[in-house]
């Protein structure tokens, strides 16, 4: 954790914007990993890199599924990720006085 | 804790990624989202609201000189039916591209969708046994919504998602109204009724999203 509480996995733009998106699904939902990329119109690499930041830290978990030759990825953010967002959303407040 | 260099945490060309971007991005991430997973956008609900209102008060229209009351002309059904039709199709389709992607909670599950079916046969067999045996209410718009707005309170109470109860709650409320209201005036009351939840839902959706 940074001086200013902020935390560091997800006090970067594009993590950011992955954190928030998936925390606007009901909780345990998951997300395709195609569907992500379009709604945040990243590369799949950028997209793989960040997520598997997220990943390491515990904050969302990925499962890879096969259908035929066909293979789908999908996320979720864990409970810990939902949390580590409050928290930094609480930060953010706090630094911002009231936002 | 991530020690990496990382280079994305730079935004615009090139300075810091403060608190008040964060915060701005956090806020517009957010609100996008929640709009894109929507399955019932607020537009959706104002338009289908209007829709109603009109076709149900044209019917309305038509059989509140009725003495006796002898039910929607050749003319109205079409414009039901029409009506029925392309409110399905518009819900079918954005809820599908809402939930593209999305498994979980977001799905109705097999076992809902079946209950929800299930309820709307019934409410149809029930009102269809009740009006052969001379039961006035039986042939009114409104008595329809009674049995199929149960089960969507139910469901919805399962799945703790209060907004949906009030709507189930307030479609079984138009049915029961609609009985008191004659077989002409059920048709005002469904047309009134359901327009008024539909924008209460909007109004609810809208102000949920910018929360």
């Amino acid at each position: 954790m940074k001086d200013d509480g902020l935390d560091p996995l997800i006090h970067v733009p594009t993590r950011l914007k992955i954190v928030a998106t998936l925390a606007a699904l009901p909780d345990g939902d998951t997300l395709s990993f195609t569907r992500l990329q379009d709604m945040l119109e990243l590369t799949p690499g950028n997209l793989i890199i960040q997520l598997r930041k997220l990943e390491e830290a515990g904050y969302l978990s990925s499962e890879k599924t096969r259908n035929g030759s066909a293979q789908k990825t999908t996320v979720t953010l864990t409970r810990q990720g939902r949390k580590a967002l409050d928290a930094y959303t609480q930060a953010l407040r706090d630094l911002l006085g009231g936002l | 804790m991530n020690t990496t260099p990382d280079t994305t945490t730079t935004v615009g060309n090139g300075g810091d990624f403060g608190p008040e971007q964060a915060a701005a991005l956090l806020g517009q991430t957010t609100q996008q989202a929640r709009r894109k997973f929507q399955p019932s956008p607020p537009w959706l609900l104002v338009t289908r609201a209007v829709m109603v209102l009109a076709a149900l008060g044209a019917i309305w229209l038509s059989v509140r000189g009725q003495h006796p009351y002898r039910g929607p002309t050749a003319a109205d059904i079409p414009v039901l039916v029409a009506f029925i039709a392309v409110n399905f199709a518009a819900t079918v389709g954005i809820r599908r591209q809402a939930t593209a992607g999305v498994s979980g909670r977001s799905r109705f599950s097999q076992g809902e969708i079946t209950v929800l079916v299930l309820a709307f046969a019934a409410a149809v067999v029930a009102m269809a046994g009740l009006r052969a045996a001379g039961v006035d209410f039986a042939t009114y718009p409104t008595s329809v919504l009674v049995v199929p707005g149960l089960a969507w309170t139910v469901l919805m109470a399962a799945r703790a998602n209060w907004r949906g109860l009030a709507t189930g709650l307030a479609i079984v409320v138009i049915g029961i109204v609609g009985a008191f209201a004659g077989p002409a005036g059920a048709w005002a009351v469904a047309a009134v009724g359901l327009c008024v939840m539909l924008l209460g839902s909007a109004a609810a959706i809208a102000w949920q999203q910018r929360a």
